[in-house]
């Protein structure tokens, strides 16, 4: 018995038969459509019902068309019955093995190629068209007597040689010039063998009767000019070149390249020296193009101008100085009032708008930077942001100085407002704190060696000196933080006596020290005090202990 | 038909060279029929033993006495096969021919046996090298038209030939055959026979390869060059160790000292062609160690990883080593001494053009490295070097006989032949005429 069928369940569960179309119609669909030759059943199966045009398409294969080759009628007709009567007729050729005559031949000789029958036969064979004879000119023996005899140097026997071999080559020099070998002649090179052959050529054509007008006569006889001394000074240029060593290629080229460069310079020369005039007489220097002031200052005054840029320039220099308050002397704003001064120096150097207006500048916090006179691409300073340029400290003592300006609260890794004074005021203030790292450091080295020494001479004279090197050691440490709270020279010279083998180190700290307090009384005096209590904790490893002791 | 200005007459191809023989139709890029130069000949007082089907004995053989009756083996059956007492000769010696005796032999086999044609139908070219004697060019058309009876024939050199498969008229062809190197300037399909300059420099080179193979080195002992016709059997042994063969002894008594010489002459040069290489920036030790060695077996079954040995092979086209050059003042002239010989010797506004169109040909060039050196060498001489050196080593090998084809083929060429008539008529003059 079979199991329930779809149609059971379906009338159990009262649906009534809905889906017959689904099942029904493939198959009442599938006798129509037949099956199509070429295609394997199993293939056919999976393509299903859904795709009914591809069987459409499905055409019936056929074997590859044969060449219609030959026209004999029984092929003909075979093939027509293949193909069918629309592909017959034109397009068959009929080729033949076919002796030919070669016009170019002066012989008999018949040789055979295959070749369309429809051809005429008797044609002419087409490649003859390109047997060319060169024209060579001929001379007789009168016309050679009386013309051509001139050069004692050429027999009529040699001459007939030469044109010989001109003619056989085509009139290939080169190749005539390596065949020439006219027995017991004497050597000819191939500007001799030119010479003599459009010479003679050239006399021919002079003294024969011409037909034509004259002009094609001369432009004939140009054709046939040669100049044998030219070629031959040529040619020995050529070899000279060719000679050359590599020294005197290499010797060449640098004359050459220095030649450029001379050049350039004395052009350069040239342009400065019109601009120097131009500067000092402005239109009575007579040179063109002088640039009209767009400020309005007067430039007929050349020697005025300088002198009241000049004056402003310092007058900015001192307005800075003031705004500084007074005694502040940064190398960035010497470098700039003393740029100010020296861009009169040059006068050529186009540098009279910003000297110009500098008090303008000065106003504005206009800051013009300078572009050096010559230039190139390795000195050329693009747009920057200033933040950019925001100083850092130098990398051996960095940390230190980030410890100490976080002691101090600052924070320098970024500034609000990264002016050009402020960002000069930061450097040299990070400059101040590492050279106070680095005296510290040298501080603590003496301090050491001070102690050591102490030690060993307490040890030899068993004086029991441990608590005067303490004591010692307490007052270099103090004296550094005296040096730097202002009275650093002191200091310096305190650990000077100390220890006499380090005389040049303490020189050295003592500078720092100075430059040190010159940062202090910069304008940061409501942050002193404290900053001369925490500057000892800015320990260098060795004499930590005793340190942080004697600050509390 | 004319477009491309062809025009077939199938004509025949005939470009024998010291090694091979290269026979085939013109229009045709490979040649049909390529078989050695060098027969092998046996002497026998009865019936000749007839495997190659030739049936006229050689009454006038050069090196025997003409009384026992002289059997040649030609083709590619001829002297790779031993026989007993079989000697080997050779008719061409640095390109030319010198024992015509046996080219008639040669080419019939070529023509009839191996293409199957019959050379009385077909116009004949012949190649031949540029230092050719007016004799021997004049000799090879009385053969041409008086034994094969040629409707036509004509004899191009080998230079301007090699040119044209470049498709190149004016060019400097540096042609590496197995006997000799050659350096020709060819000018709008003309030899400068001035400029022509040749050498036996790759026999120069064969010659130092079978003396580097057979004389122990510090790291290998001397190679036995048998060739396999006399070993029995052979076991494989790991790279580097001593042989184990057994030696064919019935052959031993009747083994030639001119097959053995052919044979051994014929494995060095299987050694070079597998492992012969050219450092393409000058010779330096460290960069011939550096490039690696190559792996060669020997019949014997001897095998070997070829260290710089074999580029100092490749180097010798480029320059004697000292100790050679103290002990043979003759030796022949390197390629840079050839070029720039052939150079100086044409006119100074040719040469920017030869340099330009360097066409490097023959077997003896595919050296690997070879055409890169070249190039290096002379790019320090001149500024613009062209090397057309054909990457198909088919092409390079049968270049001559390549262009040959292409001429052979061209219709406006089919009035050069020298025909039948003309020859009765003038005699040998006509082929100097010709044929220039």
């Amino acid at each position: 018995m079979a199991g329930p069928s779809a149609a059971d369940v379906r009338s159990i569960l009262s649906l009534g038969p809905s889906t017959p179309s689904q099942t029904q119609t493939p198959l009442t669909r599938k006798p129509s459509m037949r099956k199509p030759e070429g295609m394997t059943r199993e293939l056919y199966a999976l393509l299903g019902p859904s795709t009914p045009t591809l069987a459409t398409q499905f055409a019936k294969p056929r074997l590859k068309q044969k060449p219609k080759l030959g026209s004999n009628g029984v092929d003909k007709d075979a093939q027509e019955a293949v193909a069918g009567p629309s592909s017959s007729g034109g397009g068959r050729v009929r080729w033949e093995w076919r002796e030919f005559k070669n016009g170019a031949r002066t012989d008999g000789l018949k040789l055979k190629h295959w070749v369309n029958a429809a051809t005429d036969p008797n044609a002419e064979y087409p490649p003859a068209k390109y047997n060319i004879q060169p024209n060579v000119y001929v001379y007789s023996l009168d016309e050679y007597t009386r013309w051509l005899s001139v050069d004692k140097e050429w027999t009529k026997e040699e001459t007939d040689y030469l044109f010989e071999l001109v003619r056989e080559y085509d009139g290939r020099f080169y190749v005539v010039g390596d065949r020439y070998e006219f027995p017991n002649g004497p050597q000819r090179s191939l500007e001799d063998l030119k010479d003599r052959y459009y010479s003679v050529c050239r006399k021919l054509i002079r003294n024969r009767p011409w037909a034509g007008d004259e002009a094609s006569k001369n432009q004939l006889l140009s054709s046939f000019q040669f100049d044998k001394e030219r070629e031959v000074t040529r040619k020995k240029y050529v070899a000279s070149l060719e000679s050359r060593t590599p020294e005197q290629i290499a010797e060449e080229e640098a004359l050459y390249i220095e030649l450029k460069r001379l050049e350039q310079t004395e052009r350069r020369f040239k342009k400065d020296r019109d601009e120097l005039l131009r500067t000092l007489y402005g239109v009575e220097s007579g040179l063109p193009d002088i640039i009209s002031d767009e400020d309005g200052l007067n430039p007929s005054a050349g020697g005025g101008l300088s002198i009241s840029v000049s004056g402003s320039g310092l007058s900015l220099d001192t307005k800075k100085r003031k705004k500084n308050g007074g005694d502040l002397e940064t190398p960035m704003s010497a470098s700039s009032a003393s740029a100010s001064v020296i861009q009169l120096g040059p006068p050529g150097q186009k540098k009279q708008q910003p000297a110009k207006n500098a008090a303008f500048d000065a106003l504005q916090c206009i800051v013009r930077s300078e572009v050096p006179a010559n230039s190139n691409k390795s000195s050329h300073i693009p747009v920057f942001f200033r933040t950019l340029k925001t100083p850092i400290p130098r990398s051996a003592v960095a940390s230190k100085v980030a410890q100490l300006m976080g002691e101090l609260q600052i924070c320098h890794t970024r500034l609000v407002m990264p002016t050009r004074e402020n960002n000069a005021k930061l450097e040299s203030l990070l400059e101040a704190a590492s050279s106070l790292v680095e005296t510290k450091k040298l501080v603590d080295k003496v301090e050491l060696d001070i102690r050591v020494a102490r030690e060993r001479l307490g040890m030899v004279s068993e004086n029991g000196g441990e608590s005067g090197g303490w004591e010692e050691s307490n007052v270099a440490g103090r004296s550094a933080s005296a040096g730097a709270e202002g009275s650093g020279a002191g200091g310096a010279m305190d650990v000077d006596e100390d220890a006499e083998g380090e005389q040049e180190e303490g020189v050295d700290a003592s500078g720092r020290g100075q430059s040190v307090a010159s940062v202090r009384s910069a304008g940061r005096k409501k942050q002193q005090a404290r900053r001369s209590m925490s500057i000892s904790s800015v320990d260098t490893a060795a004499t930590g202990g005793p340190h942080k002791k004697r600050k509390r | 038909m004319v477009n491309y200005g062809g025009d077939e007459v199938a004509a025949l191809v005939l470009d024998i060279g010291t090694a091979t023989v290269r026979a085939g139709y013109s229009g045709d890029d490979t040649p049909k029929a390529i078989i050695p130069t060098c027969y092998g000949y046996t002497e026998s007082p009865g019936d000749a033993d007839v495997t190659m089907g030739d049936g006229e004995p050689q009454p006038e053989g050069e090196l025997a006495p003409p009384k026992p009756k002289i059997t040649m083996h030609v083709g590619n059956n001829g002297p790779s096969v031993w026989r007993h007492g079989m000697e080997v000769a050779y008719p061409v010696k640095n390109g030319l021919i010198e024992d015509f005796a046996a080219i008639p032999k040669l080419i019939s086999h070529a023509f009839r046996d191996v293409m199957g044609c019959n050379p009385a139908e077909h116009p004949v070219f012949v190649t031949e090298p540029a230092w050719n004697t007016a004799a021997n060019r004049e000799r090879m058309a009385e053969i041409m038209f008086e034994e094969f009876d040629v409707p036509a024939f004509y004899i191009a050199n080998t230079g301007v030939l090699n040119a044209f498969a470049a498709g190149k008229g004016s060019a400097l062809v540096i042609d590496i055959g197995r006997s000799t190197a050659s350096v020709t300037p060819v000018v709008d399909g003309f030899v400068l026979r001035k400029g022509l300059t040749h050498s036996a420099l790759p026999q120069l080179i064969e010659a130092n390869a079978h003396h580097i193979l057979t004389n122990p080195a510090p790291n290998r002992p001397g190679i036995q060059l048998l060739p396999h016709q006399l070993i029995a059997s052979k076991m494989p042994v790991d790279v580097g160790m001593p042989p184990s063969f057994t030696l064919r002894e019935d052959r031993a008594r009747g083994t030639t000292e001119t097959w053995r010489g052919w044979y051994e002459s014929r494995e060095v040069e299987d050694w070079i062609q597998s492992v012969g290489g050219v450092l393409d920036q000058g010779w330096n030790d460290q960069a011939a160690v550096t490039r690696g060695a190559r792996h060669h077996e020997f019949p014997t079954g001897y095998n070997y990883y070829f260290g710089s040995e074999r580029f100092a092979i490749g180097e010798q086209f480029f320059a004697h080593s000292a100790a050679l050059a103290a002990k043979n003042q003759n030796l022949p002239l390197p390629l840079p001494a050839l070029i720039s010989n052939a150079l100086s010797a044409c006119d100074q506004d040719l040469r920017q053009v030869l340099v330009g169109n360097i066409v490097l040909t023959g077997g003896g060039s595919l050296f690997s490295g070879l055409s890169d050196r070249l190039g290096t060498e002379l790019g320090r001489n001149f500024p613009h070097v062209k090397i057309h050196a054909p990457g198909n080593p088919t092409e390079r090998r049968y270049g001559a006989w390549l262009g040959g084809s292409i001429l052979a083929s061209l219709g406006t060429f089919h009035q050069l032949w020298i025909s039948k008539e003309e020859w009765q008529e003038h005699g040998k003059a006509i082929v100097g005429q010709r044929c220039k």
